[in-house]
């Protein structure tokens, strides 16, 4: 084991590595490329024996990566927001041909407008798809979380790709330290793919993606995908506990920090977590019963967890770093359906949205946070939703937008 | 082409090898082709799927064919290829399949594919010489949808989407010409009609590597409106009038197979399809006949 | 927990300063976070890097509101409206401007109110190694940093982008460390952001407006005018107008920018608000009329932009 500082980015390629791959079919885009970068010098530096391919668009990457994964060879790629999104159609594509893959994306907010910076609108968007999906708070836990994206996958029970996610900026060009497993130690935890009926071969015909035109039978396929996602959150259970008597520390579906003796609990995902536990480690020292219940796995759900882990609080309060037009936070809505007519559902579920395009949330508004939920367990009344967005910033808005529709005097003529 | 095993019409494979009980339509011209050229292929290949009428040749459980199969989407089937030719070769590589379960990765989609929205993920796989044949059944229109025109249609044409009395205004896009400047092992125009030439050139293209296309007209009853009786004569008048001319693309040269002599005027082509006959009723249109008669013309003339 | 930020110019090494500076401290047994932070800009625009060191896990994340330390790697920043240089600064937060001027006469016109030092530019060639003298720098400021984990981190950061580049990198860096050792410790850690009396933030109910206010779009014309490009030049091109020949088109045409106008008489005028200094004219120019001159010369010489 082998502690450095690494970058999100970074972290991914050497899960990525680690994991020994046969096939990485790529295409670049921000924030993602220092990861298809990476693994490109380790291969041209004979460091990785891998074969790597740029295809001509994510769409097409998708398209040979899931291909690539029914011949039964180890495939890793990876993209980010729009391009998340190119390849929408083949996300849902390659996860019904029931074959193991693993998908880094790295959050960044969609078009339009167009940006780098990051919130989960682009994962999100891919929610139902049928790739399990791992959601990442911290560089170790890419690295972790790839490794253990494999063995999910490749799993007899599940046989569903997964999608592993990060942050775009706040992860991926972020350097931590991050302990890096020996390859001695992975091969242990990761051994190769055996394929078993995945193969395309001379002499065993297999016919994939085959159309399906009656409901009845399209019902069947489409549920078994659901029934074999849901495995996915004992088998991540399994896994964690294996994962930790090799390398010393576990995995579950939830991370719940200082939750269960707490009043008030903060539900998020990512690496946005990690700041609500600064500000838990903050009002737990004035005394406040606050703690943090985040999801690793987004899909599959982790439902029972989560309704015991929510159990007999008093408020919760769930910060989207997403939004929904015409409806508000998707975790949000996520968490009302796993908590409504439970017998001991929290009596407020808040809906705060924050963090879009990769705005900032700052200490003092979780603490804020805090105060609104607690205000509204005494009298009992949810507020509305919020938008974390503060009268200076619509105050710097309002500037932008006197410059967006200015008649200017000197066109075109320089200064 | 004497270096192939096909001579005579007699040496064409007489055991057909392609399952049946497919959902095609009766006549069509495009499984003819596929049936054709699968006898000659063998079953040692896997197929790459883009949406058209032949998605529909696997429908759970029933599949026609003996080897494999993958369908992709529209968009993407050469990039499907991509993906499969690199894991077979990389499980080569690795000792994990053998020669002899190697298989011939064969990308087959409509016109609709091949011109419009595949056509990027085609071109990215010729960039990367990817060792693949493309085989493309070219009914000139979105067929499984119903005939709605595509880059393919030809001139005049009626379809669902041009039914004008001048019909489609457009004139159709030359996939072979967009083939060969990328310069790729092979490009072959056939049609079913003409069996020989046809299993010739798979013979040939089959020898080769690197980026391979099979560009076969396909003869549609039901979207050119015919009798399916008439599928082989109206493949035979698209050759016999020079309207589906064809030919081959081999290291940067383009030979013609087949040179029509004499021609037959087009509108022999053009009456025989109800796609075309508002070209003749109520009023014979003679000055677009004649269009139509002048274009072919002009690249005969080139030829010659 | 120390907050640190360096800024700078694209092409200034500040991504490879905070790297530097991140592995110092975690070789000296620090958890570490540090990360570069740039938008869609280029090359001569400001950028920042942070670090974030701490004898515990660090928890927070991003920019870093409450800086201990600042370190500007280039003078003409703090004047540039929005590059966010003083923000966050108060009593606790230590300046180190890389800059030929007093200290004091920085913690005048900024009205600082902690310390301040300089670190006069110390090479030739002096904009390649940038990066590794405000690290040096830096390091030397912070009481847990000696010269052997400068040294290592500056190694260990520096040789995957050229072995070749170790020797010259490592000499600037020591000596910027030398030059400011006797300051050293003076960077405090600063505390966590306090949960009870704190600031609350002003959010608002964002009211539902007019699509011609709330769409993104843009309805004005060149109102990228507005960026005071020229502030990213440090070497200003001078046209010598003995030796100008009025060919009216070269200069102007080549101009990446557009910021060279010609008048009536043919005379090109370079629009130092906008000209970015990539010197294309200067390349270009038959009768080598134009020449390079330092920002800072052409300042003290009178020469207004």
């Amino acid at each position: 084991m082998n502690r450095k500082l690494l970058t999100g980015n970074g972290a991914a390629a050497w899960g990525a590595r680690l994991a020994r791959i046969d096939y990485l079919p790529a295409f670049p885009i921000t924030p993602q490329t220092e990861i298809i970068e990476t693994l490109s010098n380790w291969i041209e530096g004979q460091e990785l024996e891998c074969r790597m391919v740029t295809l001509e668009s994510e769409h097409s990457m998708l398209t040979a990566a899931g291909a690539a994964a029914v011949t039964g060879v180890r495939v890793f790629t990876a993209t980010s927001s729009q391009g998340l999104l190119y390849a929408a159609e083949m996300l849902y594509t390659v996860a019904g041909w029931r074959v193991p893959l693993v998908l880094v994306n790295v959050s960044r907010g969609l078009s339009s407008p167009i940006t780098l910076e990051p919130d989960h609108n682009d994962v999100l968007a891919m929610r139902d798809c049928g790739f399990l999906q791992l959601h990442c708070a911290t560089c170790q836990e890419v690295l972790d979380n790839l490794l253990i994206a494999y063995r999910l996958a490749e799993h007899p029970r599940v046989r569903l790709p997964v999608l592993v996610n990060l942050d775009g900026f706040y992860l991926s060009f972020t350097r931590e330290p991050v302990q890096i497993p020996s390859q001695r130690e992975v091969d242990r935890f990761l051994p190769p793919f055996e394929a078993g009926s995945i193969s395309f071969r001379g002499g065993e015909p297999l016919s994939e993606g085959v159309t399906v035109l009656e409901g009845s039978a399209y019902s069947y396929f489409r549920y078994q995908a659901h029934l074999a996602s849901l495995e996915g959150i004992a088998v991540y259970e399994e896994l964690g506990q294996e994962f930790a008597k090799l390398f010393g520390w576990d995995y579950s579906a939830l991370e719940c920090y200082c939750s269960e003796d707490a009043e008030i609990v903060l539900v998020m995902i990512g690496s946005f977590a990690t700041k609500a536990k600064e500000a838990v480690d903050r009002l737990r020292e004035t005394g406040r019963k606050i703690g943090l219940v985040r999801p690793r796995l987004v899909r599959p759900f982790p439902v029972a967890a989560l309704r015991q882990a929510l159990a007999g609080k008093k408020g919760v309060a769930v910060i989207d770093q997403n939004l929904s037009p015409g409806k508000g936070g998707i975790l949000h809505g996520e968490l009302a359906s796993v908590l409504y007519g439970t017998p001991e559902a929290p009596a407020v579920l808040a809906s705060f949205v924050g963090g879009l395009g990769g705005r900032d949330i700052s200490s003092e508004e979780f603490f804020e946070i805090h105060k609104v939920v607690q205000r509204a367990v005494a009298t009992g009344i949810t507020p509305e939703p919020q938008l974390l967005y503060t009268e200076e910033e619509l105050r710097s808005l309002r500037k932008m937008q006197s410059v967006a529709r200015a008649v200017r005097s000197n066109q075109g003529g320089g200064a | 082409m004497s270096d192939t095993p096909y001579q005579h019409l007699r040496d064409l494979p007489a055991h057909h090898i392609l399952g049946t009980g497919t959902p095609m339509c009766a006549g069509c011209g495009g499984l003819a082709t596929l049936h054709q050229v699968y006898d000659i292929l063998g079953e040692k290949c896997v197929i790459i799927n883009a949406a058209g009428c032949m998605t529909l040749l696997s429908v759970y459980p029933c599949t026609p064919f003996h080897g494999s199969w993958l369908y992709t989407a529209m968009a993407s089937a050469p990039a499907g290829a991509q993906g499969v030719r690199d894991g077979l070769d990389i499980l080569k590589k690795k000792g994990r399949l053998s020669r002899e379960e190697d298989l011939e990765v064969v990308v087959l989609t409509g016109d609709g594919s091949a011109n419009g929205m595949g056509l990027s993920a085609t071109s990215g796989a010729m960039d990367r010489n990817l060792d693949f044949l493309y085989l493309c059944y070219d009914n000139e229109g979105y067929g499984n949808t119903g005939q709605q025109y595509s880059a393919a249609t030809p001139h005049a044409a009626r379809t669902a989407t041009s039914k004008g009395s001048l019909g489609y205004p457009g004139y159709k896009k030359d996939l072979f010409a967009i083939w060969a400047a990328h310069n790729p092992g092979y490009v072959a125009t056939v049609v079913a009609a003409e069996p020989l030439d046809l299993a010739r050139k798979i013979e040939r293209a089959r020898g080769l590597s690197g980026p391979r296309l099979i560009l076969a007209l396909a003869p549609c009853p039901t979207g050119w409106d015919f009798e399916p009786s008439a599928s082989v004569e109206i493949g035979k008048l698209a050759v016999a009038t020079g309207i589906w001319p064809l030919k081959e693309y081999v290291d940067g040269r383009v030979t013609h197979t087949k040179i029509p002599h004499p021609r037959l005027e087009v509108r022999d082509y053009l009456k025989a399809q109800g796609r075309f006959a508002h070209l003749f009723a109520p009023r014979e249109n003679r000055k677009m006949i004649a269009e139509i008669q002048a274009r072919v013309d002009r690249y005969w003339q080139k030829v010659d | 927990m120390y907050r640190i930020r360096f800024h700078g110019r694209g092409g200034q090494g500040m991504k490879t300063a905070g790297r530097i500076l991140g592995t110092a401290f975690f070789l000296a047994g620090f958890e570490v976070q540090d990360a570069p932070r740039y938008g869609a800009e280029r090359r001569g625009a400001p950028i920042f890097a942070y670090v974030r060191a701490s004898r515990n896990p660090i928890f927070e994340r991003g920019i870093i509101s409450r800086p201990d330390l600042i370190i500007v790697a280039d003078d003409h920043l703090p004047a540039m409206p929005g590059s966010g240089v003083l923000a966050g600064a108060g009593e606790q937060t230590v300046f180190l401007i890389y800059s030929n001027e007093e200290a004091s006469l920085w913690q005048e016109r900024l009205n600082l109110q902690g310390s301040v030092f300089t670190l006069p530019p110390l090479a030739e060639n002096e904009l390649r190694f940038r990066g590794a003298a405000c690290a040096g720098g830096a390091a030397a400021l912070l009481a847990e940093l000696d010269v052997e984990l400068l040294a290592e981190a500056v190694r260990e950061e520096i040789d995957p982008l050229g072995s070749e580049l170790v020797a010259d990198n490592l000499e600037v860096a020591l000596a910027a460390y030398a030059a400011l050792a006797v300051n050293r410790g003076t960077v405090h850690e600063g505390g966590p952001v306090s949960a009870i009396d704190y600031a609350s933030p002003d959010w608002l109910k964002l009211p539902c407006e007019e699509t011609l206010l709330s769409a993104p779009a843009i309805h004005a014309p060149a109102t990228s005018e507005m960026s005071q490009t020229g502030l990213w030049r440090s070497e200003r091109p001078l046209i010598d107008e003995s030796r100008c020949k009025r060919c009216w088109w070269i200069c102007s045409t080549f101009c990446p920018d557009g910021a060279i106008q010609v008048d009536e008489e043919r005379r090109p005028h370079i629009d130092y608000g906008h000209c970015k200094g990539c010197m294309v004219c200067l390349n270009q120019c038959p009768t080598h009329a134009i020449t390079a001159v330092p920002e800072e010369e052409a300042a003290a010489q009178g020469e207004k932009p």
